[in-house]
């Protein structure tokens, strides 16, 4: 195991979008932060202010976790480069064992999409700081840190799951953009659309429970304070809070995990 | 230094039986060269060897799979793809990449990048390499934990006339070194020189597994050139004893069947004088399209 460790930490640090998508990541933070903090009222601070400031207005429901969507990359990358460039047979003749492989690429890509995310929270702490917005309690900093922090590993996981089930970089990336942004919301139309139709357009039976398991949208609830997805309560959408959210989305990453790992252990290199 | 042994291996893609319950033995010392038509199987084989490919049957490198052996680069090199790097990772920075995961160290990195002649381009990225340059970086992976064993798919691919002079003497070296050396190539005149032994497969089966020279011999392609001036009587009496007789050149009449030992007893015993016995063996080429004439997959047209 160590020996794959090894292997998968050169393997990152020696590719250039390694250094890009960290370089994305922290420098869309930092930009978007500080003006945010800048425009900021006198009297902004507290909770919400917070969790726009860490997440760049993602915990409003209007703009999705974009950080999450770069750091995201470094998963699909981490073994869609083994497919795109022939490297799987390199790998696998240098570290035989395919589980100890997969398991470097996922503890790695935890631990550098967990680090990152975290450098833009505190990005986001220093903005707070530089332009006086008052933080909650240390209770809510945490939690909408560690949320974030979560919800950016998850999506990141998703991403190296994708790559190893299709085996194909390109697919992999347009899964990870098309299904938390078109096919989620594509399914969550579909269901309101028949829900708002029927007898009962504000009950909470029909399909309408459906909603709250789509993994991404059930995650994003972790970084998620008040939000424009609150309106969806008048046609009886009750979502999970954060815990709830992030044990959907989790379970969700472990099970794409778990098929690729199958194939992964079981396929042709 | 290892034996490799091959025993049963068996892969389908389909309802196409790519390679067929194929077993041989690659000696240690010896340069092994694998050969066979377009789409026999050589590179799946290989691929089969070292646990990549989903299929049947084992291979042990001194006893122990692929698979049982820690830091495998250090037991058996292998080059199976033409350009196995990420075309913007430094040249250098792969070789440490694989190294890492093989406790080789940094300095023997350098030793096989001058080993291979790439010390110019080490520290650029590989995106414009040629193929030779690439083959060259796929050599001194295979290299870098100076192994006992070394698999090598088409290793002579790309490589201008000097690297391939070049790389055999590397592997001869290697070999007289006690090293395996087991080398797939469809440079058939690069190989008669190079391979001690071969392994030669049609179709997924195994057509033939021992030394170069038995293979060549066994082909019963080899001639004898005949120069008597009673062949009147010669002739009959070889061809009633098997032989075929085609005449020239020159004044010679070359004699297929019947070695040159068989000859000089046919004339002594028919009272026939001989002025010339020469014996002229058959290429490997010759012995290769005999053996696997009717086992190639892509067959050209006929241009005539």
């Amino acid at each position: 195991m160590m020996d794959a460790l090894r292997y998968e930490w050169v393997r990152l640090r020696t590719i250039r979008s390694t250094y890009w998508i960290i370089g994305i990541a922290l420098g869309f933070q930092l930009a978007m932060s500080f003006l945010i903090g800048a425009l900021a009222g006198d009297d902004a601070g507290g909770t919400d202010s917070f969790a726009i400031l860490v997440t760049i207005g993602a915990s409003t429901g209007f703009a999705p976790l974009f950080i999450a969507y770069v750091i995201g990359l470094m998963g699909v990358f981490s073994m869609g480069h083994e497919y795109r460039h022939g490297m799987i047979r390199a790998t696998l003749t240098a570290v035989p064992q395919r589980w100890a492989v997969l398991a470097a690429k996922v503890l790695l890509i935890v631990a550098v999409s967990a680090a990152c995310a975290l450098a833009c929270v505190l990005i986001a702490l220093l903005s707070a700081t530089i332009f006086s917005i008052e933080l909650p309690g240390w209770g809510e900093v945490l939690a909408i840190s560690s949320g974030t922090t979560i919800f950016a590993v998850l999506f990141s996981l998703s991403g190296l799951a994708y790559a190893t089930i299709t085996r194909n970089q390109t697919a992999a990336v347009a899964l990870l953009l098309l299904v938390p942004t078109i096919l989620e919301g594509i399914i969550k139309s579909v269901i309101l659309a028949i829900h708002a139709a029927s007898d009962d357009p504000t009950g909470k039976g029909g399909g309408v429970w459906l909603i709250k398991y789509l993994p991404y949208d059930s995650g994003g609830q972790m970084y998620t304070r008040r939000s424009l997805e609150d309106l969806l309560e008048i046609f009886g959408v009750v979502p999970f809070g954060p815990v709830g959210g992030g044990l959907v989305m989790g379970t969700f990453v472990a099970l794409l995990l778990a098929v690729g790992s199958y194939l992964f252990l079981r396929r042709d290199a | 230094m290892a034996l490799i042994e091959a025993r049963g291996l068996g892969k389908s893609y389909g309802s196409k039986r790519a390679v067929d319950d194929l077993s041989f033995t690659v000696k240690p010392g010896s340069v092994t060269g694998f050969l066979g038509p377009n789409g026999s199987g050589k590179s799946t084989t290989m691929r089969l060897m070292l646990s990549l490919d989903a299929g049947q049957g084992t291979t042990t490198f001194d006893g122990r799979t692929f698979g049982e052996l820690r830091h495998p680069m250090r037991h058996v090199g292998a080059l199976l793809e033409a350009k196995p790097f990420h075309p913007t990772r430094r040249a250098r920075d792969h070789l440490r990449m694989l190294a890492a995961a093989n406790d080789v160290s940094t300095q023997r990195v350098d030793e096989v990048i001058r080993l291979v002649g790439l010390e110019s381009v080490a520290r650029g990225r590989p995106r414009k390499f040629s193929l030779g340059m690439g083959q060259r970086l796929g050599i001194a992976a295979a290299l870098l934990g100076d192994p006992h064993t070394l698999l090598l798919d088409e290793p002579s691919n790309g490589l201008d006339p000097q690297g391939i002079t070049w790389l055999r003497q590397l592997l001869k070296h290697l070999a007289g070194e006690g090293r395996s050396v087991f080398v797939s190539s469809h440079l058939l005149q690069e190989m008669a020189v190079l391979a001690d032994e071969l392994v030669v497969i049609g179709r997924g089966k195994l057509l033939a597994n021992g030394a170069v020279a038995d293979f060549v011999t066994s082909s019963g392609l080899g001639t004898v050139e005949v120069v008597s001036p009673d062949m009147a009587t010669l002739g009959p009496e070889l061809e009633s004893r098997g032989a075929t007789l085609v005449a020239g050149p020159g004044d010679a009449t070359t004699v297929s069947g019947l070695d040159a030992a068989a000859i000089g007893d046919a004339a002594h015993e028919s009272g026939a004088r001989l002025h010339q016995l020469t014996t002229r063996q058959a290429s490997l080429e010759e012995a290769f399209l005999a053996a696997t004439g009717l086992d190639e997959e892509f067959r050209g047209g006929d241009q005539s």
